[in-house]
């Protein structure tokens, strides 16, 4: 019974740290002046959210093989995160797309004005 | 329990959103990729949290699909997806 | 009980939303690129309603067939355009908004 509790307690407190990441993330990717700092927004923040969201969710399952599932899950999701980060930074990089505060006018601009 | 953890899904659905609002407002074509792996880090939490919430197991099989499907979306994104600003040297045009 | 059933509610009106700002900015739009990327969208926003309607298995098929493989073949035919139309990122029959 106290065991329980203290699961669901655990729980609770890893799924909102998870969701403190995620609002950490969403107000990076909408705030966040270029798309280089977009990218470390989204792929950093929001992996580390999924993180302890998967450990909260752990935490209430009974069987082994399903923990097991979801530690390859967040592997899986760690390493494409990095590698997705890594494409699309070197591409937009090839495109011409400058990072904030580099100077160079060239090419288009990754910021966004003001409203 | 099951409200809680209801709750956490409408608070990630919330950031998905949030989310696909730089999709469709982002100046460059990269931050418009960046959906797909919005949907692979978000959408999976979400469907982990609501597998738990509704008791079932395929729920979270479906999350494996979202997770490599993000990968393999944004491979093909860069690959196949952008076109070259001119100056630059274009990709190779088929495979 | 009755406080699952008023979040879920919510949950699912969200959702419901989405779906629909999805689907009418993905009309209205000009750019095909960020069309692409909202079908992509709009087709795993539908799989995660298809599981709050408690479908799981066209929720499998939705997520990789409606937006993964769909999703490849609309990029493959607008790469194989704009690189027909030079080497601009933008297609000849797009117009400024």
């Amino acid at each position: 019974m106290t065991l329980e509790l203290v699961v669901d307690g655990l729980t609770v407190l890893f799924l909102l740290t998870g969701c403190f990441f995620f609002l950490a993330g969403t107000v990076g990717l909408l705030r966040f002046p270029d798309v280089y700092c977009r990218l470390h927004a989204l792929t950093k923040a929001d992996s580390l959210g999924l993180g302890f969201v998967v450990a909260g969710v752990a935490l209430q399952l009974r069987s082994w093989h399903e923990v097991l599932l979801l530690g390859i899950l967040w592997f899986l999701v760690l390493s494409a995160a990095a590698t997705i980060c890594y494409l699309v930074a070197s591409e937009a990089l090839a495109q011409g797309v400058d990072p904030v505060g580099s100077g160079a006018s060239q090419g288009q601009s990754g910021t966004e004005e003001a409203p | 329990m099951t409200a809680f953890l209801v709750g956490v899904a409408f608070f990630l659905v919330a950031n998905l959103a949030g989310g696909l609002v730089r999709v469709i407002r982002g100046p460059t074509q990269a931050d418009r990729v960046i959906a797909a792996q919005l949907f692979g880090t978000t959408g999976v939490a979400i469907l982990l949290v609501l597998s738990v919430a509704a008791d079932s197991r395929p729920l979270m099989d479906t999350a494996l699909i979202f997770a490599l499907l993000a990968v393999v979306m944004t491979v093909v994104f860069v690959k196949r997806g952008w076109v070259r600003a001119p100056g630059t040297p274009t990709a190779p045009e088929d495979a | 009980m009755t406080d699952v059933v008023t979040t879920g509610l919510l949950l699912d009106g969200l959702i419901a939303l989405l779906l629909a700002g999805l689907a009418f900015r993905l009309l209205r739009t000009r750019d095909l690129f960020e069309a692409i990327m909202l079908f992509v969208a709009y087709g795993l926003t539908l799989a995660l309603a298809w599981i709050r309607v408690g479908a799981p298995d066209i929720a499998l098929a939705e997520a990789a067939l409606g937006a993964g493989v769909t999703g490849a073949l609309f990029l493959n035919a607008w790469h194989r355009l704009a690189v027909r139309a030079g080497s601009d990122d933008r297609l000849p029959m797009e117009a400024d908004p």
